[in-house]
Parts: C-alpha cells; sequence; structure tokens
C-alpha cells in the first residue's frame, strides 16, 4: 500500500485508476518503442534484445537500465528521450511484465526534468537550420557541436559574430595552410609532435583528420579557406535565424 | 563433364544429351590466392579458383590455427580480408586485427576508441575493405577510418553523419572502386534518409554522395508524399559491387520507412514505382555516383522487405545470348535477375517455400497479388522480418554455373500503426510477431539454383536458419556454419555433407579462403550476433553460445 502511494505520488496521480492508466499508457510506449521483432518483442516475450519478461526485474533495475541505455548496445538512454511520464509508464508497464502488478516508481525515478528551454521562434528556426539534415555536409553542425549535437572540429562557438556579414566573413586565424607530400591545404592543426603531425584537412566539407609522420607537413600561418564558403546553402535571413540561436544557446567566453 | 576452352569461355559438355555454355571466365571475378573484397573480388562471387582443398580430400581438413578476438560483444559477424599473407579481421565493436595468415600470429592490433553512451544500431560489423596501403573500416558511432596496413596507425578518419541526430551508423564493409571507398550506412528503420558516401582512398576527401531518396526538384522525389521523403529510409546498410569495364557500382538500397505503414509515404500513384529508389537495385558511375538505372524490386514496400543484400556480377547466357547480369536476393525471397548494363529486368524466381505477401512476379518484373499489413489487426505474412535471406550472402561457382543461397523459412504476423517520424529515432510503424501458419514449421536450407532459369539442383535442409554467408571454390565445395557451432562442407554439386567441424559458438560470419607458400587456407569466423536472437521465438529449444573464435583449417603439411 506504502509502495503504490510512493508511487502514485511520485507519478502525480491521484489514484489506483491512476495505476491501470499509468500501465496501459506504458503499453502503447512500449509497442512504439521496444516491441519491434529487432528489439524485445511483443510483450518482452521474445526477439533480438535479451527477453523482458519474467526476468525477475524490479522497478529500480527496469528504471535504471531505461533511463541510462545499455553502452555498447542498441539499447539507448530513453532518460534522454522519453517524456518523462512515457518514461515512467514503460517503466511500470515492463515491471507488469516482471510479476509486479502494482509497481513502485519511487526508487530509482528520474528528477524532475529541467523545464525545457523554451526557444523563441526565431532562435527555434536557427537550431532547425543549424542541424538540417537535408544539407548534407553543408551545415553548421559539420563542423561545430552545440545543444548535445553536432560534431566538435573546432572549439565550442563562444564569440557570437553580431551580424549576418559578420558570420559570413568570420576570421579564422586557426586555419593554416599545411605543404607536404606533393599537396597543399588548408588545415586545423590538432597535434605537431616528434611522433606524428595530426590535422583536420579543410579542403571540403567533411573535414578529414589526417595524420602525417612528423616533419612531412610544413604548416604555415593564412590561408586561402572561407567560413563564407562552407556556409554558403544559408541565405541571409536563415543565418539571421541561427545568430539567434546562437545568442540562445551559446556559452559566451569567459 | 568434358569442358573445353574456347577463348574466353569455356565450353561444357555434360554426358551427351546436354549442353550448356558456362559463364565467360569473366576477368578477376574469382580470388586466389588473396581475399581481397568483401564478396571475394568486387563482382560478389564468393568464390576462389583454389582447388587444393577439394570434394576428394576436404574429409582430412582440420584446423592449422585460431585466433580468440576476446571481443565477443555481438558475436563475429565480418569476412576477414587476406592481402598477401596478412589477414584483417574486425570484430563487431571495430577492434580490429592484422594477423599473419599463415599462423596466426598477430602482426598489429588497432582497438578503435569505444563511443560514450548507446549506439543506434549496437555495434554490429561485417567487415573491412584494403587498398591503396590502408584497412578502411566504418565505425559504430558512424566515422570512416582508415588505418595503415604496416604500422596499424590512423591514417585518416572523417565523420559521416552524427549518429545521435540521424540514428544511423556503419554495420557494412566499405567497397573499393578504383580510387575511392564507398561505404553505406544503417539507419533504415529509423527517421532517416538514407545514402551511400564516397570518399577518395588516399586523403579522406569526400567524392560523392548518392541519396537512396531524391530530393525535391530531382526525378523521383514526386514517388513520395509530402515531405516524408525526408524521413522515408532506404538506407543501404550492406556492400555493394563493382563492375571495372562498365565503372559502375552496385548497390542494393534497404526499406521505406516507416517500414510496415505507407499511408504517409504513399503519393497515391504507381507508375515507375513508389518510393524511389527504397527496395531497389540502382547502377551507378563509380567516378560521380550519378545513377546509371535503377530496378525498383518492391515499391511501396510495407513488409521491410529491403534491397539490402549482395549484388552477384555474373555473365551468362540468356535465351541463346550472352548477358552481362546481377542476380540479387530481396529480403522477401525472391531471386531478381537483372541486365547490369541497362538495368532490364529479366527475370525472377522464389528461393523459399513459404512466401505470400505477393502471389507471384509478372515477366515484366511487376508484383502480383500483394498482402499489405493493415492498422491494428494481424495479417500472416511470409517470409517473416528476417527475410527468405538474412544478410549472410550467397556464392556462385563458374565450375558448377550455378549460384548457392542460404534460406529460411518463417513467417511473421504484421500488425501496421502510424507513426510519426522524429529525426534519428525508430520509425517501424508497427510490429511483428514471430508466427508460423498452421502445420508449419521453421527450417533452413541452402540450395543450387541455375541463377537465370531459376531451376533448383540441390537442396541442404536443416532444422534451424542457417545464418552464415557462403563459400565456394574450384575444389567443387561449398562451405558454410550453422547456429549450432558446426562449420562444415558440402559438394558443390549434390549438396551431399562431406566434412564438419564444431567452432564452439554459432556461425553468423563469412568464412573466406586463400593461399600462402602454396598452401590453401579455409578462415571461418564464429561467435553468433546479429538478430540471432531472433530465432529464439521459433525455435524455444534452441540455446545459442556466443563467442568470437576465428578457425583456420588447412589439410595436414604431410598430406597435401
Amino acid at each position: 500500500m506504502r509502495a503504490a502511494l510512493l508511487m502514485l505520488v511520485a507519478a502525480g496521480l491521484a489514484s489506483a485508476q491512476g495505476v491501470q492508466e499509468l500501465v496501459t499508457q506504458g503499453a502503447e510506449v512500449y509497442a512504439k518503442s521496444c516491441a519491434t521483432g529487432y528489439c524485445h518483442g511483443v510483450k518482452g516475450a521474445v526477439g533480438g534484445a535479451p527477453r523482458l519478461a519474467s526476468r525477475g526485474f524490479d522497478e529500480t533495475y527496469i528504471m535504471t537500465v531505461t533511463r541510462m541505455g545499455v553502452k555498447g548496445t542498441a539499447m539507448q538512454a530513453f532518460g534522454t528521450i522519453l517524456p518523462r511520464r512515457d518514461l515512467m509508464a514503460v517503466v511500470a508497464y515492463v515491471a507488469t511484465l516482471n510479476g509486479i502488478a502494482t509497481p513502485n516508481l519511487g526508487r530509482g525515478m528520474p528528477a524532475a526534468e529541467a523545464p525545457r528551454r523554451l526557444l523563441p521562434a526565431d532562435a527555434a528556426k536557427g537550431r532547425e537550420l543549424f542541424f538540417e539534415a537535408v544539407r548534407g555536409f553543408a551545415r553548421c553542425s559539420t563542423c561545430h557541436a552545440l545543444d548535445g549535437l553536432g560534431i566538435a572540429i573546432t572549439t565550442p562557438i563562444a564569440n557570437i559574430p553580431a551580424s549576418v556579414a559578420a558570420l559570413r566573413e568570420l576570421a579564422t586565424p586557426a586555419v593554416k595552410t599545411a605543404t607536404g607530400q606533393g599537396e597543399s591545404f588548408p588545415a586545423l592543426v590538432l597535434t605537431q609532435g616528434a611522433r606524428e603531425t595530426k590535422v583536420y584537412d579543410l579542403t571540403l566539407p567533411p573535414p578529414v583528420m589526417r595524420v602525417f609522420p612528423p616533419g612531412a607537413l610544413k604548416i604555415a600561418d593564412g590561408s586561402a579557406w572561407k567560413h563564407s564558403s562552407v556556409i554558403a546553402s544559408y541565405r541571409d535571413a536563415e543565418l539571421a535565424s541561427i545568430l539567434s540561436f546562437l545568442k540562445a544557446v551559446a556559452v559566451p567566453a569567459p | 563433364m568434358i569442358c573445353v576452352n574456347l577463348r574466353a569461355s569455356i565450353l561444357c559438355l555434360r554426358g551427351a544429351l546436354f549442353l550448356s555454355v558456362c559463364a565467360f571466365a569473366q576477368d578477376g571475378a574469382a580470388t586466389t590466392n588473396n581475399w581481397p573484397h568483401y564478396g571475394g573480388t568486387q563482382f560478389a562471387w564468393r568464390y576462389s579458383a583454389l582447388d587444393q582443398i577439394n570434394a576428394s580430400n576436404v574429409k582430412r581438413l582440420a584446423p592449422a590455427w585460431q585466433f580468440q578476438t576476446g571481443d565477443y560483444e555481438m558475436g563475429l559477424q565480418s569476412t576477414p580480408i587476406v592481402v598477401d599473407g596478412v589477414l584483417y579481421l574486425v570484430t563487431s565493436r571495430n577492434q580490429l586485427f592484422a594477423l599473419d595468415a599463415a599462423t596466426g600470429k598477430l602482426i598489429w592490433n588497432y582497438k578503435y576508441p569505444l563511443p560514450r553512451g548507446p549506439v543506434s544500431y549496437g555495434p554490429q560489423n561485417r567487415g573491412v575493405a584494403v587498398g591503396d596501403g590502408k584497412v578502411f573500416m566504418g565505425t559504430y558511432d558512424n566515422y570512416l577510418v582508415a588505418v595503415d596496413t604496416k604500422t596499424g596507425r590512423e591514417a585518416w578518419k572523417v565523420n559521416i553523419d552524427d549518429t545521435k541526430q540521424c540514428g544511423c551508423n556503419v554495420t557494412a564493409a566499405p567497397l573499393i572502386a578504383k580510387d575511392k571507398v564507398i561505404v553505406g550506412g544503417s539507419g533504415g528503420d529509423s527517421a532517416h534518409r538514407g545514402y551511400l558516401t564516397a570518399f577518395d582512398m588516399k586523403t579522406g576527401r569526400l567524392a560523392w554522395r548518392f541519396y537512396a531518396i531524391p530530393g525535391p526538384g530531382e526525378k523521383g522525389n514526386e514517388t513520395w508524399k509530402g515531405d516524408s521523403w525526408k524521413f522515408g529510409g532506404g538506407a543501404p546498410w550492406m556492400t555493394g559491387s563493382f563492375d571495372p569495364k562498365l565503372n559502375l557500382v552496385y548497390w542494393g538500397m534497404g526499406n521505406a520507412a516507416s517500414d510496415l505503414y505507407s499511408g504517409d509515404r504513399d503519393p497515391g500513384t504507381t507508375a515507375g514505382g513508389v518510393n524511389l529508389y527504397t527496395a531497389s537495385v540502382v547502377a551507378l558511375d563509380a567516378d560521380t555516383g550519378k545513377l546509371r538505372w535503377h530496378h525498383q524490386e518492391v515499391p511501396k514496400d510495407v513488409w521491410d522487405f529491403d534491397s539490402a543484400y549482395e549484388c552477384v556480377l555474373v555473365d551468362r547466357e540468356v535465351r541463346g545470348k550472352m548477358r552481362k547480369l546481377l542476380v540479387h536476393v530481396n529480403k522477401g525471397g525472391f531471386v531478381f535477375v537483372l541486365d547490369r548494363e541497362t538495368g532490364e529486368f529479366i527475370k525472377a524466381y522464389p528461393m523459399v517455400e513459404l512466401y505470400n505477401w505477393i502471389t507471384g512476379i509478372t515477366e515484366d518484373g511487376k508484383l502480383v497479388g500483394r498482402k499489405d499489413p493493415v492498422v491494428g489487426a494481424a495479417t500472416m505474412i511470409c517470409p517473416g522480418a528476417t527475410g527468405g535471406k538474412s544478410w549472410n550472402q550467397t556464392a556462385f561457382s563458374p565450375r558448377t554455373g550455378w549460384i548457392y543461397s542460404p534460406a529460411q523459412e518463417a513467417c511473421n504476423d504484421l500488425i501496421a500503426r502510424k507513426d510519426e517520424p522524429n529525426e534519428g529515432r525508430s520509425f517501424i510503424g508497427g510490429n511483428w510477431i514471430s508466427k508460423m501458419p498452421p502445420g508449419k514449421i521453421s527450417s533452413g536450407h541452402i540450395d543450387a539454383y541455375d541463377p537465370v532459369t531459376g531451376r533448383r539442383q540441390w537442396t541442404y535442409q536443416y532444422k534451424y536458419w542457417l545464418m552464415a554467408s557462403l563459400l565456394t571454390t574450384a575444389g567443387d565445395l561449398v562451405f558454410s556454419g550453422d547456429p549450432e557451432g558446426f562449420f562444415f562442407a558440402l559438394d558443390a554439386r549434390t549438396g551431399q555433407k562431406l566434412w564438419e567441424f564444431q567452432t564452439g559458438a554459432g556461425n553468423r560470419g563469412s568464412s573466406v579462403t586463400y593461399s600462402v607458400n602454396g598452401r590453401q587456407f579455409i578462415a571461418n569466423p564464429s561467435g553468433w550476433g546479429s538478430l540471432a536472437g531472433g530465432m529464439g521465438g521459433f525455435f524455444p529449444e534452441f540455446e545459442s553460445r556466443g563467442g568470437s573464435v576465428l578457425t583456420v583449417f588447412a589439410l595436414p603439411e604431410n598430406s597435401k
């Protein structure tokens, strides 16, 4: 009873009917996110991934694995994917597959979600553009990581250009010219040591991390590389939205 | 059989009554001392001209050495590559080994740093490619890495797409075509738009990208409803082929997404295909990645019947005329035969007993009698989600002129449901439930076919599914392995089992053969993995044993 009460309090539900509703909702979430033949199968009975039914799992274990995923497997961290209520619901449902008729979700519960950062409309549009898959490699996130996504080729965005024109014509003193082994290309130097020289070749997106024997590359300041050419697929209005996004989420330089 | 060499072709007289022309001795289509590419050669025959080990002496075949990778996650699913006495082996978690192919001695190993956090399609890796002094490996966090063959150190590394966003990664072996290395990706069951990407072997720079789904303004985009093309799947998650003379790269494209529900992607027209180029075989210019031709095997796929599997390039006589063909098994259990110069459909025939998703295929390649899953109710569909064949590959022997294919008999109840795309997340649109029709039991078999007529020559029957690739040799042998751990040899002409060896774990990889200093070796990865658990729904008594070991066989040194 106490366990049930804890759960109800935790779930913010008012009655035992709420438990049933949660389990029913969990069955829905399960069917959509977990039940494919490739994964855990219908009712967790059989599939490509481990069986979930009748395994003696308790709520804490189910919650932990569901939230955190299993490293090195296809089991994702659903804590970052599902809304909190869906997460609790699916845990409750899987608990019932393990003979726990009245799941107690008081233990192992995720802390209340931080209120999702609500971006102003223009910044939200900018976020979409920053990561927009249909642009292929001609998108910001090919070289910049931000807000949990993207490839961190360069240092985190800290200084936000004041205008679209400044964003296009961004000074990029870190881009050098590497020459050696019969070629010359714009490069971001990663390491230049006794063992090897490691650079990003910026000839065209995506950047390629390349390794050369020590001394094989001559690195010189300056480059013909232009920020404007790799962001050429964006129109001015789109870049303005991207700037709004950057202002909303980028951590400013100290 | 009497065979006479007549210029490039071999004329075979079989008894007194049968006259048949064998395949052209296609230049470079058979392997010899090396096993240089995933499919043996770029023609994907998985056939070796080596015959030291043959039907008359295979009974004496014995282990020469073994190599335990120590990395057991998802078994060992890969195809070893052998070049000049060095064998390159990759595990499912991107641990790469260079071994002395004669002794198994470790030359170097390259341990790819394991990505933090979970990954989309789990760690699975089916092989590497070797060229330009580098080993090319797709990673489970979606990079392509080039490792120096001499030192085992990174030469270059490039991100293909952000795995966290696209819900995709690389599980397939890359393919080398001239100076480029081409790699496909997973993600076909996610809200994702699949593609192939080609990189320059030397520098790692992007050469071209081919999207499985045409964008706005491109031909074929009109076969998609609204914006559904953006997340419509089509991920080419296996390895293609290359014909150097035609300069064409051939690749099988994955299923449309959401897999089982087409309501949001079907534009309502059917002329020229629906949801191009999903569930299609495409031919691309090797230099530019431009589409030369396509054949959509399954328009408006609603069964997850990919065309992702290997494209076997054989030259055979069709109605009295020698043709350059492409033989391709679709997941739906049908073999498609196409002209690989033009894409012309030549024939299709079933390679499983149990199929009901269509009643047949017309002489011009149209599907007849579709049985589509429905929303909210179960529809029994055969073959099942694992397909009439899984990704484990067929083999073709120019000596018999037959193609050898693994198959499994299984069905599923399919239930469709409307699904909303959420970029990079699962986008299945329904579910499968393991179920056999009344009175039927699930099983597996290996069959030999005339690839053009589809006439079955023999069948090797087995109680479980057969999920390892086939290998065939000029010794008139067909090698494969079973889930119970046995690696075995069949007579290529009769299907009779001639030899077997217990490797200690289930077989889900691809064996290869090669020769070092005049001694022929057969190398077999075992260790199960990759959807192998799906068998449990049909065979509750079956207990899989995981592992990750390469067992290499040869004839004893004193009995060659």
